[in-house]
């Protein structure tokens, strides 16, 4: 399992700027309980807003019938290679907005990269193999993080300016698949609360 | 209940009631089942055609997600919903609804935007869709457009949800009549919805279904009920579909004419009243058979029992061996004993039981017949009392039950004498006999001999031979008497004049005997006033003993001064007093002022009287006489009782313990009259009398008839040797008197001595001087 999301974040935590202190986000679902991998983004208005370090490369490997990992993070510009490890074919495609490409990924070990330059959610599917799923977050906003096990996402730094705070997570239910908040100046802490769909059931959830 | 005069109709009434209540509650009971049975199959066969809706809605659903998910899958199809590529999403979805045969189709995005192949549905109504949607709901009934219909959705995945294929198939009449066909009954199908606080209906097959009876069938839910459909009474089965949307229900409502439902269940329910009402009629006639045959017995003993009452004597059939049998049996026996019983009371009631002959009222009855019969038409019938002259002696010596042989050998031969003719016993000897003469008077005469001559045979009874006697009254009707009362007392005196005959002959009536007889009562009234009024007196006659030539004694004799007759003689009343018993104050008062007159004489002066029968028999003489000495304070021996033998023929012992009792108190008994009547010389060795008096029957022919001096001579020689005195009585000559001293007589009474004289005179004799009168006659 490749795990890149929290070396990605730290890069984050180093270039926060001074004017800035700790915001907690926690969110739970309808039951109270934590939600983890929700992926929490603060957008602070004016000046305070910060694009997040453009460029970078990924991966999203095709191993086992599945996509790996299931949920990825990548800043506007960054580059990922889907490289097929099984013996299959593989038909990789997204219909999302944000970017729609298809690979016809037929021979294993082939890899193919696709360059993502506009923020947002791409939702990957193949077409030859239904259950396989993965999300791509591109994000244009330094702030961008996902809650831990207790539903818990922490901005060190995040810049004490009025900001937008926005939760998305793959079986949100709402328009979108995401929600939003306006979020004060002095605002140290946020929550929300969410109605998960139950995921799809051949879906491998504990392999995100 | 009302009172039946009849047992069979009330017994018919009562049991046919209680059959009838049985049957009725049978019949009801099985009619409820009958009905419960249909009901319930049609509730069976509804619930089956529920089952088979079931099947074909999943069949529908089934084929619509297929169809849905296959489209949802299509990569192109998503490709174009992702990238809102309009064309080619409303061509194939309208190329998918088109083999579904689906009319309304579209397509529910992610984001809430709603994509149309059907201009009918709302975009807002499709849009309403997005929460059951995105809740996961694939299938149910919605109402769009104002209608139910089945919805199906399918989720459209590129990867991640983007939106929803959703067809709505209508519920209409032809999907319901589809259901129909396949149903095993000819029932109604619709589907009813329920959105926005209103019902709708799919189909037209219920078109009258108003939103009551859809609530209605909304809370019987899963049960059958009754409702109206198209005005038709209908079993309805409401089976609940599910909804798209919460909030929203749906029914799929199955109903059965229930005419049509419950024919079979009708039919069989009439066929069962019919047999019902036959088998009431059944038991009715069978019960009225049944109460018949126990009733008609009855019935006849109820008739029966009244013709008994009036008298008849009637016998019932006995059938069988029942109860009733016996009771007829019992009623028979009880007519028979009933019919015995009246034939007894009637013998007792008009026979004599000792000789069988008809009693006295039978005799009255047909004495009053003859009466009547004999009116007008001049024919004659002569009564006979008959009377035994010695069944008094017989009954009195041998006993009764020698009198009873006497009285039934009587009745025989009177019976044999009078045969023919009417013979009944009044009582004691007392016989009669009704002759019906016609013509010939000679045939009363021939009858009355022959009846003598038959009774006078002789008679052995207890081993004493007798010749009986009877002695016949005879009065002829209607001349002797109008009616049967004036006969009878006429045959009666006629009777008294037979026995005064000299008994054992018959005499007729006359009118004579009547006026004698209407004398002697006058007598007898007269006689009873006699005492009280004083006009009873005693004379008295002295008696010369001839051995001292004086007074030795006087015989009181009763004298009675009637106040318009003037000195009526003893002979004329004193029977009279004897038969009405008023013998016996008069013989008191006698012995009293006897006693009382004679305490006044000198005291070798004894007086006499004379004493009847019935006074010894019933008159307490013995304490008369002993009142009358201790009153006038006579000397017993001065007092002289003069009897007949005729105080023998009753009595026996009675009579001598009496005679002994006097004799005991120093009374002296005289025997009057001796040599008339039995002079039974057994009667001087029984008793020791004092005196006997020969009586003036032999006195008088003692100078003219050549046996009279032996038979007074025997008389006082007998005497003498006895020890007894004797006095000869009417003495009225002078030789007479010497032929008696000759003959050793102790004492002498007469007209030639001396007449009776009155009791002042008897005084007035010993005040001038004691010792005259005797001188004189001496």
């Amino acid at each position: 399992m490749v795990r890149g999301i929290p070396v990605f974040a730290a890069g984050f935590v180093l270039a926060a700027p001074l004017a800035a202190a700790p915001l907690a986000v926690r969110v739970v679902d309808g039951a109270g309980r934590p939600v983890r991998d929700a992926v929490v983004t603060l957008h602070p208005s004016g000046a305070a807003a910060r694009p997040a370090r453009a460029g970078g490369h990924f991966v999203v490997a095709q191993r086992n019938l599945q996509f790996q990992p299931f949920l990825t993070i990548v800043p506007v510009g960054a580059d990922v290679s889907f490289p097929n490890l099984d013996p299959t074919k593989h038909h990789v495609y997204s219909f999302s907005p944000a970017k729609k490409f298809e690979l016809k990924l037929f021979a294993k070990d082939q890899s193919r990269t696709v360059h993502f330059d506009k923020a947002g959610i791409v939702a990957l599917g193949c077409n030859i193999h239904d259950q396989m799923s993965a999300f791509i977050v591109v994000t244009d906003s330094q702030w961008t993080a996902r809650t831990n096990g207790q539903g818990m996402a922490v901005f060190a730094d995040a810049p004490n300016a009025p900001a937008r705070l926005t939760v998305w997570h793959p079986y949100l239910r709402a328009p979108g698949g995401e929600l939003q908040q306006a979020l004060g100046a002095a605002q140290r802490s946020a929550s929300f609360q969410v109605r998960l769909r139950p995921p799809p059931p051949a879906m491998a959830m504990q392999d995100y | 209940m009302r009172p039946f005069r009849s047992l069979s109709a009330r017994l018919t009434f009562q049991f046919a009631l209680l059959f009838a209540a049985a049957m009725l509650g049978v019949s009801a009971a099985l009619s409820s089942f009958i009905a419960g049975a249909a009901s319930r199959e049609v509730e069976g066969q509804l619930q089956s055609s529920g089952a088979v809706y079931d099947r074909l809605w999943q069949q529908r659903a089934h084929e619509l997600q297929n169809a849905a998910q296959l489209l949802a899958r299509d990569f192109g199809f998503r490709a174009a919903v992702a990238s809102g590529d309009q064309a080619t999403m409303q061509s194939a979805l309208g190329n998918a609804a088109a083999r579904l045969k689906v009319r309304t189709a579209f397509i529910v995005t992610a984001d809430g935007r709603v994509s149309s192949v059907d201009a009918s549905t709302s975009g807002r109504e499709a849009a309403a869709l997005w929460d059951p949607l995105d809740e996961g709901r694939l299938t149910g009934v919605s109402v769009l457009a104002g209608r139910p219909r089945q919805l199906v959705a399918a989720p459209i995945m590129a990867p991640t949800l983007i939106g929803w294929v959703v067809f709505a198939a209508d519920l209409d009449a032809r999907e319901m009549r589809g259901l129909e066909r396949l149903s095993a009954i000819p029932l109604h199908a619709a589907v009813i919805a329920y959105d926005k606080g209103r019902w709708s209906e799919a189909s037209g097959s219920m078109s009258a279904l108003d939103s009551q009876s859809a609530s209605r069938a909304q809370s019987h839910v899963g049960t059958a009920f009754e409702m109206k459909v198209g005005g038709e009474r209908s079993i309805a089965l409401a089976k609940p579909l599910p909804t798209f949307a919460d909030g929203q229900r749906a029914i799929l409502l199955l109903a059965y004419p229930k005419a049509q439902a419950m024919a079979d269940a009708r039919k069989l329910q009439l066929a069962l009243g019919l047999m019902t009402l036959l088998g009431l009629l059944l038991v009715a006639f069978a019960t009225w058979k049944a109460a018949g045959r126990i009733t008609q017995p009855l019935a006849r003993l109820d008739e029966a029992a009244g013709r008994l009452a009036s008298g008849e004597h009637v016998q019932v059939r006995v059938r069988g061996e029942d109860e009733l049998a016996r009771l007829a049996s019992s009623f028979n026996e009880m007519v028979g004993k009933i019919a015995e019983r009246e034939q007894r009371i009637t013998q007792l009631a008009f026979n004599d039981t000792l000789t069988g002959l008809p009693n006295r009222t039978m005799f009255q009855q047909q004495l009053d017949h003859l009466f009547r019969a004999s009116q007008g038409n001049g024919s004659l019938f002569a009564l006979h009392c008959l009377d035994l002259d010695q069944f008094k002696v017989i009954n009195d010596t041998l006993g009764h039950p020698a009198g009873d042989a006497l009285l039934v050998e009587a009745a025989r031969r009177v019976s044999q004498a009078a045969r023919g003719q009417f013979v009944a016993r009044l009582g004691g000897d007392e016989f009669v006999v009704l002759q019906t003469v016609g013509e010939d008077r000679n045939a009363i005469d021939r009858l009355g001999r022959e009846i003598l001559e038959t009774m006078a045979k002789p008679l052995n009874v207890d081993g004493n031979e007798f010749v009986p006697s009877t002695s016949i009254g005879i009065a002829i009707a209607p001349q002797d008497g109008e009616d049967g009362g004036t006969l009878l007392r006429n045959a009666d005196l006629a009777l008294y004049r037979a026995k005064e005959a000299g008994r054992g002959t018959y005499a007729f009536f006359e009118e004579s005997l009547n006026e004698r007889a209407q004398e002697r009562r006058q007598v007898e009234a007269d006689l009873r006033l006699a005492l009280e009024r004083g006009e009873l007196e005693l004379f008295y006659q002295p008696l010369f003993d001839l051995e001292q030539n004086e007074i030795c004694s006087f015989e009181a004799l009763l004298r009675w001064r009637h106040p318009t007759r003037g000195l009526v003689s003893p002979v004329e009343f004193v029977p009279i007093a004897e038969d009405t018993g008023l013998i016996v104050p008069i013989g008191a008062w006698v012995i009293r002022e006897a006693c009382a007159r004679a305490a006044r004489w000198p005291a070798n002066i004894r007086v006499a009287v004379n004493v009847s029968a019935v006074q010894f028999h019933r008159g307490a003489l013995h304490e008369t006489i002993l009142r009358a000495l201790a009153d006038s304070g006579l000397s017993a021996d001065r007092l002289e009782v003069e009897i007949t033998e005729s105080i023998f023929l009753d009595g026996g012992d009675t009579t001598l313990r009496l005679l002994h009792a006097l004799r005991a108190l120093g009374v002296r008994i005289a025997l009057d009259d001796f040599g008339t009547g039995y002079s039974s010389l057994s009667y001087l060795q029984s008793f020791p009398f004092d005196k006997l008096k020969i009586d003036r029957s032999f006195i008088q022919n003692l100078l003219t008839r050549d046996g009279a001096s032996a038979i007074v001579h025997a008389i006082t020689e007998l005497a003498n040797a006895l020890g007894i005195e004797t006095t000869a009585e009417g003495v009225e000559e002078t030789a007479q008197l010497m032929e008696l001293r000759a003959h050793g007589c102790s004492s002498v009474q007469g007209f030639l001595f001396a007449e009776p004289m009155s009791g002042s005179d008897v005084d007035r004799l010993f005040r001038e001087d004691p010792d005259a009168a005797v001188q004189n006659v001496a």
